[in-house]
């Protein structure tokens, strides 16, 4: 598009006033623009950069990397981008949030734009770069609050572990994935022996106490793959991914030790909890997660019936 | 007297393409084929001393008309024309017995050097 | 010329042949021709910034439904494989999305045939899935819109999903068309993990003005 003396002068105008860099380089790198927005931030004049060799003036810059890229385009002819996700920025630029940033330097994305001749040759790449701190800032307090919320909204407010909704959905993907990879999983499912006792005779702060020093000594006796919640009121779900039932069976042992190990002081009563446990597998014929959960359930159930204070592995037939 | 030139690719537009594209004033009896076979068949009818020849093709691809134009020392003029461009791609082809290689989209000029380079036209 | 036949969208075909329901017969040839030259100049440019031969599967180009494009997906992408994937927009003339998704496998692959350190954290592997996508998509739009001589603009990549399955990546729920003109093309380098496959997606109005711009392309030649 022929630009007239009078359109030619206000683009010249709105290049270098634009909001956003603008500056051209050609294939030796000579800088050939550079907008005010660059002037400013650079704190280089344009007469002072413009002839120049970018990395030469700029030595600052990532040159193996970006001098690749500006290669790229003349080879390629191609459009290209820079994101401040994956690199924060380009020119180390103060930003005018030096109050209320929280970030270093101004946050940058860049396009790389090619130039051609008539030919359809590459003569100039002209890069574009735009601020966005305030976007980055806005990003990453979004993800900090999400973080929490998403944290929140997974734990159980009294023990402190996984609810009921996230140690399902855990248990979910895990199914998923084992049905996938056609690896092992196994599931726990163990209750507190004779907790309403407690409840009743020592008051319910009491029982809250007894809960949330179970809920510590069950998570310490696990591995960092597998995934601990409390399921029910005094029902807690274990998912053991990579696991068949006699690993699971040895686990379960092991919590079952560890919770009766010592007793727990409590306003001067010094308790001894047990726990009965119920454990099933992954197998072909699962049919869903909610079957593991239901079948260590019916594990579970029969551990209380043959007297509490040990481990059941489910039967199909039970 | 005409030369017999046979233009093949299973796409009729990329034949009609590769057609409007030779110099006009080239005197030629031309013949379509849409695979490697016809190909074939076309060069034993004495229609192709000039082949325009396709690689991806059902049937019998590019690379297979060259295998078989190698091993029976078969005599005939082959351009590729080729949308896989890479220079490797075109090196193949040359070892196979290929006397150029043309990029798809074909243009006027790309057919023309080509053939005033060998004194065709 | 074109007739203005009243063309109806029939479910995915039984077959696997190439047949596009929405176009006549030579403007599926001209389409699928267009389509060949452009994945051709975007493998050409792969192999120059890796150096090595790449492979092009043969471009497919098919109608899918939204319930299928997993399934269709996973033809030429292994189903458990994880993937990491960029998508870009691309509009003007045509508007569509388009996807590469890279196969977890060759990440590590493609750092060492670019000449990186192949130790990459997270985002310096990032920012190299997005180098590749950008360099493929922007060769076959540009390859699109110089053959079909129609103007085509792109945005910039921006990640999808970075080693999930990929089933997780496009969810039949979160996708908001019914179909969509699907061409796609699985690029890979010999004797080397790295493998790649683009997915350009265009949904019901483009696939109508692309009929338009094949017509005119057509008669043009």
């Amino acid at each position: 598009m022929p630009a007239s003396n009078a359109t030619a002068s206000l683009l010249n105008f709105i290049v270098d006033r634009a909001h956003m860099g603008i500056f051209v380089v050609n294939q030796k790198r000579e800088i050939l623009l550079w907008n005010q927005f660059m002037e400013i931030h650079s704190e280089r004049k344009a007469d002072t950069v413009i002839g120049q060799n970018l990395f030469e003036a700029f030595p600052e810059l990532p040159k193996k990397w970006l001098d690749r890229k500006i290669e790229n385009i003349f080879i390629l002819k191609n459009f290209s981008f820079t994101s401040w996700e994956q690199r924060p920025y380009l020119f180390k630029f103060a930003h005018n949030r030096p109050v209320t940033g929280g970030v270093d330097c101004m946050r940058q994305d860049c396009t790389l734009m090619p130039i051609k001749d008539s030919c359809g040759e590459v003569q100039y790449v002209c890069f574009t770069l735009f601020d966005v701190t305030d976007t980055s800032i806005y990003q990453s307090k979004l993800e900090e609050t999400t973080e929490k919320l998403r944290e929140l909204s997974n734990r159980d407010g009294l023990t402190q572990l996984f609810n009921r909704r996230y140690v399902e959905e855990a248990l979910g993907k895990e199914f998923n994935r084992a049905r996938r990879y056609h690896s092992k999983l196994s599931v726990i499912l163990t209750d507190i022996d004779f907790f309403k006792k407690v409840n009743d005779v020592h008051g319910h702060l009491a029982g809250d106490e007894v809960l949330r020093e179970i809920s510590r000594r069950l998570a310490s006796g696990l591995r960092g793959t597998d995934t601990l919640g409390r399921y029910g009121g005094e029902e807690f779900l274990v998912v053991l991914p990579e696991t068949d039932t006699q690993g699971a069976y040895v686990l379960a042992e092991r919590l079952r030790k560890t919770v009766q190990a010592k007793p727990i002081e409590i306003e001067g009563a010094s308790l001894i909890i047990n726990i009965s446990l119920g454990i099933t597998e992954l197998r072909e014929s699962t049919a869903a997660y909610a079957q593991l959960i239901a079948e260590a359930d019916l594990a579970l159930y029969q551990s209380k019936e043959n007297g509490r204070n040990c481990v059941t592995l489910f039967q199909p037939g039970f | 007297m005409a030369v017999s030139v046979t233009v093949v690719d299973d796409s009729k537009i990329s034949r009609k393409m590769v057609i409007r594209a030779l110099p006009p004033q080239w005197n030629i009896e031309l013949t379509q084929a849409e695979n490697g076979e016809e190909a074939l068949a076309a060069y034993r009818d004495g229609k192709a001393e000039v082949m325009f020849l396709d690689l991806t093709m059902p049937v019998m691809d590019g690379y297979q008309v060259l295998e078989q134009l190698q091993k029976e020392q078969l005599n005939t003029f082959v351009v590729v024309v080729s949308a896989d461009i890479q220079p490797e791609a075109q090196a193949r082809v040359k070892k196979l017995g290929a006397m150029a290689f043309i990029k798809k989209p074909v243009k006027t000029l790309d057919i023309q050097n080509v053939l005033h380079e060998y004194g065709i036209v | 010329m074109y007739c203005t036949n009243t063309v109806s969208f029939k479910p995915a075909s039984k077959t696997t042949s190439m047949s596009i329901q929405p176009y006549t017969e030579d403007q599926n040839d001209a389409l699928q021709e267009v389509v060949n030259i452009a994945m051709g100049q975007a493998g050409d440019s792969l192999a120059r910034i890796l150096g090595h031969f790449v492979g092009l599967s043969v471009p497919r180009i098919r109608l899918v439904t939204v319930e299928d494009v997993i399934k269709t997906v996973t033809d030429m992408v292994d189903e458990n494989a994880e993937i990491s994937a960029v998508r870009q927009a691309f509009s003007n003339a045509l508007r569509g999305e388009a996807i590469v998704a890279f196969a977890q496998a060759g990440a590590d692959d493609l750092a060492d045939l670019m000449g990186y350190d192949t130790d990459l954290d997270q985002s310096a592997e990032q920012e190299l899935l997005l180098e590749v996508s950008n360099l493929l998509v922007g060769a076959v739009i540009n390859g699109i819109s110089d053959t079909l001589k129609t103007d085509l603009s792109f945005s910039a990549p921006s990640l999808m999903a970075q080693r999930t399955p990929l089933d997780q990546v496009l969810v039949p729920e979160q996708l908001s068309w019914s179909h969509a003109l699907l061409m796609e093309v699985n690029f890979t380098v010999e004797d080397r993990d790295f493998h790649c496959h683009l997915l350009m997606f265009m949904t019901e109005g483009a696939i109508d003005t692309l009929r338009d711009i094949l017509d005119e392309f057509m008669d043009s030649i």
